[in-house]
Formats: C-alpha cells, sequence, structure tokens
C-alpha cells in the first residue's frame, strides 16, 4: 500500500496490517539513527527505538493526523529521549550545555583513514544534546525549525538558535578537513 | 536559515545505521499481532466481571421504565379520597340552604344508602367521566344552561319529593358533591370552588377550599381565585 504516511497510519489504525509495513519501512532507518545519535549507546538506542514503535502501534486507534505523522513519531521519540536522559540523571537543563567527551574521540577511530569523516562525527557527537537533537531532526527527519520547536516542546527562536549553532560547529570542523 | 550542502552532505557520507533485523522483525510481528485484534478495552472484563456492565444496563433499563410507568399511573384513589376525608363525612351537617345543581350527579331525593351504595357503585364511572369530559362536570349551570328537559326533570322532581326526605337528600347530594370534588382533578375541584363561590355559597366554598388545600398542598392555586377568598 502506497500514499502519504497519515493515511497509512490511518488505515492501520483499521486493521491494515501492510499499511504498518510500508510506513516502518519508510521511517525506520532515520529513527533508528536518530535515536543512535542522540544518545550514542547502541543498546539502549535499540530499546528506544523499539518502544517508539510500540507506543505507534498502541496509539493505532487514537491517531488522528492533526500534524504531519514525521512530526508525531519524533515527537515520540523525543520524549522517550527526555525520559532516558532523566533516568540517567541529566537535567533537562543539560541538555544546552556540553557533553562529554564521546567515543569519537578515542584516536583509534581518527587513525581510521578517514580523518574528515571522524572529526565530523566528532563533532556531531561532541554538540550539546539540544543541538544535536535539533541537528538530526533536520537531517534525518527533515523536520523546519517551526516543527523542530514543536517535537522538542522549545519555543521556535530557541529551536532556531540550536540549529544555527549546531551547523556553525559542524561547518567548523567540515571546513577544517 | 542558511542550509549549508557541505554540511549535509558529510552528514550522508557517515555510515548509514539501520536497526538490526531480528528488531526490524519484532516490531512487524508485534505491529501484525496488534492488527488482528480490536483494541483492547480500558477495563478488560474477565469471569464474572463479564456481566457486570449488561447486568447495570439491564438495571438501568428497569427501573427507567418502573419510574415512567409509575409517574404515568399517579392520580388520587377516588375511593380512598371520599372515604378518608373526615370534613366531607360530616358535610351533611353542613349542608346549605339550596341543593347544589351544577355537582349533583343525581338530585333524586332517595334513602340515603341507596344513595351511597349507588355513587360508590359509580364513583370510578363519574371518574372516569370527568377526566373525558371535566367541562361537562364542573361546567356552573349560569355557564352552561341545562337543557329544558333536564330543568323539567330536576323540578319536576323537587315538586313531587316528600317534604321529610328533602333535608336528607339535600345531605345527600352534598356529600355527593364532596365525593364529585374529590374524585375530580384538581383543576375541575378549583373550578368547582369557583363556581360555588360565584354562586354565593361562601362557606361551603371556603371549605371545599380547605379541603383542597389539605389534599394539595403543594399545588398552586391560581391567583383569580385565591383574590375572591382575600376580599371576603
Amino acid at each position: 500500500m502506497e500514499g502519504p504516511d497519515e493515511e497509512l497510519m490511518l488505515a492501520y489504525g483499521r486493521g491494515d496490517a501492510g499499511a504498518f509495513d510500508t510506513l516502518y519501512k519508510r521511517h525506520r532507518g532515520a529513527l533508528y539513527r536518530f535515536i543512535l545519535r542522540a544518545i550514542k549507546q547502541r543498546a539502549a538506542a535499540e530499546e528506544l527505538f523499539q518502544e517508539a514503535w510500540i507506543r505507534v502501534i498502541e496509539a493505532r486507534s487514537r491517531y488522528a493526523p492533526q500534524a504531519r505523522f514525521t512530526t508525531w513519531l519524533y515527537t515520540i521519540a523525543h520524549n522517550l529521549l527526555v525520559d532516558h536522559w532523566r533516568r540517567k540523571g541529566l537535567a533537562l537543563v543539560s541538555l544546552d550545555a556540553e557533553d562529554v567527551p564521546s567515543e569519537s574521540a578515542n584516536p583509534a577511530r581518527q587513525a581510521e583513514g578517514r580523518e574528515a569523516l571522524a572529526r565530523f562525527l566528532q563533532a556531531l557527537e561532541g554538540l550539546p544534546a539540544a543541538q544535536r537533537e535539533a541537528f538530526l531532526l533536520h537531517e534525518e527527519a527533515g523536520l523546519s525549525v517551526v516543527e523542530i520547536a514543536k517535537v522538542t516542546g522549545a519555543g521556535e527562536e530557541a529551536a532556531k538558535s540550536r540549529l544555527r549553532y549546531a551547523m556553525a560547529k559542524l561547518k567548523a570542523a567540515v571546513d577544517d578537513g | 536559515m542558511a542550509e549549508d550542502p557541505k554540511i549535509s552532505q558529510r552528514y550522508r557520507e557517515l555510515s548509514r545505521e539501520e536497526p538490526p533485523r531480528h528488531i526490524d522483525e519484532s516490531i512487524l510481528a508485534a505491529a501484525r499481532r496488534a492488527a488482528e485484534t480490536r483494541p483492547a478495552p480500558l477495563v478488560v472484563p474477565t469471569g464474572r466481571r463479564r456481566w457486570y456492565f449488561p447486568l447495570a444496563a439491564a438495571a438501568i433499563i428497569v427501573l427507567a421504565v418502573a419510574v415512567t410507568v409509575h409517574v404515568e399511573r399517579e392520580q388520587p384513589d377516588p375511593e380512598a379520597v371520599v372515604s378518608s376525608s373526615p370534613l366531607e363525612q360530616a358535610a351533611p351537617a353542613q349542608a346549605p340552604a339550596e341543593p347544589p345543581r351544577a355537582f349533583t350527579p343525581d338530585p333524586k331525593p332517595a334513602p340515603s344508602q341507596e344513595l351511597r351504595a349507588k355513587r360508590d357503585a359509580e364513583a370510578p364511572v363519574e371518574l372516569q367521566k370527568a377526566q373525558k369530559a371535566p367541562a361537562a362536570a364542573a361546567v356552573p349551570p349560569e355557564a352552561a344552561p341545562e337543557s329544558p328537559s333536564r330543568q323539567d326533570a330536576v323540578s319536576g322532581m323537587r315538586e313531587s319529593a316528600p317534604s321529610k326526605a328533602a333535608p336528607r337528600a339535600r345531605a345527600e347530594t352534598t356529600v355527593g358533591a364532596a365525593a364529585n370534588f374529590a374524585a375530580a382533578s384538581p383543576e375541575q375541584w378549583l373550578q368547582g370552588i369557583d363556581d360555588l363561590k360565584r354562586q354565593g355559597r361562601h362557606e361551603e366554598a371556603e371549605r371545599q377550599l380547605a379541603e383542597f388545600r389539605k389534599r394539595y398542598p403543594n399545588y398552586r392555586i391560581p391567583e383569580a381565585i385565591t383574590e375572591k377568598f382575600e376580599k371576603r
């Protein structure tokens, strides 16, 4: 079955399992990468990824297309990430603070011969969580600033600012290469 | 927001991570299982609890029907009203000089026991008549003149009645009037009281009004009637 995401979700709510298959195949990679790169822990990312889809399945009969399906899907994922960070003892305010150094700072990874790419990855993973999330929502989910603000519950100006800072830092990493 | 294609391009060059196959299968299987089943209710009824909702619904329906029937049948019992009213039992002693005409079903002078038996037997019929044609039972002679044949019959009976039987007949007709009042609807009763007032039978009217208030304490009596009593 083909069609817009919203129609597929409505069809799935009526019992069309094939509609969900299509929907899942469209979004599985981007959503997985969004979560994985947001929390940088594969096991936890897989768990949150499954949980996000389970919530979609459970909400099938209540779903009403008030916004794009993508916005709704990534709002679910964002809420799961916030819960995850909260469980890890990270306050929401720390989302804008500088993150702890990631595994990508490991010199072994840089030694793989793809220094430019490694530098970019390092810069991405070194972004504050909120800026990284804004960038990933923009890049993986294709959301606009307004949609990013809606998904993250931040103001439009805050979302715009986060995305601009993230872009500036990543651009510096690209230009260095 | 100024887009930088180099950033997007570099990001795309990163490894395109995909969820593991077993996770895909797990999620798709869960989705298919969910699609095959109807959305579960918030509270899943099990065992005896599955009967709670149907039973509650049936009980509500039965209760609603019972209340409706009860409200429809809620009418004063004429038999009980006649026999239980002490004022009406005492009515013969206070019978007015002139026998009532408008509310006397049968002014023929007859032995009191015979009249009472006849009244008891006819009370439900009278009630039915009053309900079917309330105006006919309560309309005073001035408002609805009797037909000549009925007037003749009444006057003829008066003239031919034995002199000793007359007071008893008047008393009995008063009882009959009270019975009629009691058997009538509140509106008919009030109409009768108003008629008594207009006929100048003030004491009887007041007595009936007092009885009416006793019987229907919450009934709102029209001001047009109460004013007449206040003026007196």
